[in-house]
């Protein structure tokens, strides 16, 4: 693939490797971040399915997390970017990473789109159940296929 | 009996010897451990920063506490079983690495956080809402949380970077077989 050939040889994938407390730096950002961004997400997901937050209505909810939830991806997928150039062949032809590229891509879509739309609108409890199960699944199999990375 | 020596017994009881060499069980149990960082620490860290008085502003802190409570404390208690069990399988690994030692401090610090703050925070957050700024102990609770629940996980993903010293682990070896 040219693209990963390209980027293989820079100064930050350079840093990644040779800086003791870069690499660990970069994945603890990573961590928290991700669990700022899917934690908020996943407070609006128990409303639609039903679980809590009863008393309010999930566009509400939605309102008050969104921000957090954009920040949290931001920095995220910044921090994913720079573990991603200290290695960037291996990452792409790691099937685990390709997964989890897929599904990141795949949430995002489906946040902005779908899941946005039935949670501004006074949907049913059932289209809420369903598209907030699909969330849950969707954000849980990017965290999954991010750790089988390491594991594959 | 050491410290190292039940570490060793831990490591070859059935369950940790199930865990560690049945295919898919170790990822799985790492698997769920992460998911729940994902969800409930960023419950946590959302329920800090409404005590802080940063985010989730339209809603009362008793919203937000009582709301989340519940998923917090499954949440904590499925990601400890699953912490545990990765320990178990490399107990004596484990019994050498400084940051496990500063993870399970933490995990100390997190019972004294309960202890400070359940009865004058957590348990009455009606009462948080009643007064014009949130006092200072509510902030405190959630300042404090919220540096643990940063360190933890970060301690977490630091256990798996510790080399231990070849010849010092040796050393012990031979310590624990005389």
């Amino acid at each position: 693939m040219a693209f990963p050939a390209l980027v293989q040889p820079n100064p930050i994938g350079d840093a990644l490797n040779h800086i003791e407390w870069a690499f660990p730096l970069a994945e603890c950002f990573h961590i928290v971040f991700f669990a700022m961004a899917i934690g908020t997400v996943m407070i609006v997901d128990l409303r639609l399915l039903g679980l809590a937050f009863q008393k309010q209505t999930p566009a509400s909810l939605a309102r008050d997390t969104w921000v957090y939830t954009l920040i949290g991806l931001v920095v995220a997928v910044l921090a994913g970017m720079t573990l991603f150039v200290s290695d960037p062949r291996m990452y792409t032809h790691n099937s685990s990473f390709r997964f989890k590229m897929t599904a990141l891509i795949v949430a995002i879509i489906y946040h902005y789109t779908v899941h946005h739309k039935v949670v501004s609108s006074n949907s049913s409890a059932g289209v809420n159940a369903v598209v907030g199960a699909i969330s849950v699944l969707l954000w849980s199999s990017v965290v999954v296929g991010g750790i089988f990375i390491g594991l594959i | 009996m050491s410290l190292y020596s039940i570490c060793d017994s831990i490591q070859s009881s059935g369950l940790m010897t199930h865990v560690r060499e049945t295919p898919w069980v170790y990822p799985i149990i790492m698997s769920i451990h992460v998911v729940c960082i994902a969800v409930f620490g960023g419950m946590i860290l959302m329920t800090d920063l409404r005590l802080l008085g940063v985010g989730l502003k339209d809603k009362t802190v008793a919203e937000v506490v009582g709301g989340l409570r519940p998923f917090k404390r499954i949440g904590f208690v499925v990601m400890v079983t699953c912490g545990l069990l990765m320990a178990g399988t490399e107990a004596p690994q484990y019994y050498r690495n400084p940051y496990f030692w500063t993870k399970m401090a933490l995990l100390v610090l997190v019972g004294v956080h309960a202890m400070m703050f359940k009865s004058t925070v957590y348990d009455h957050p009606e009462e948080l809402d009643k007064s014009p700024v949130l006092p200072t102990r509510a902030k405190a609770a959630a300042a404090f949380s919220l540096i643990l629940w940063v360190s933890l996980p970060v301690f977490g993903r630091l256990i798996a970077y510790y080399e231990p010293d070849e010849s010092k682990a040796s050393q012990t070896a031979t310590f624990v077989l005389k």
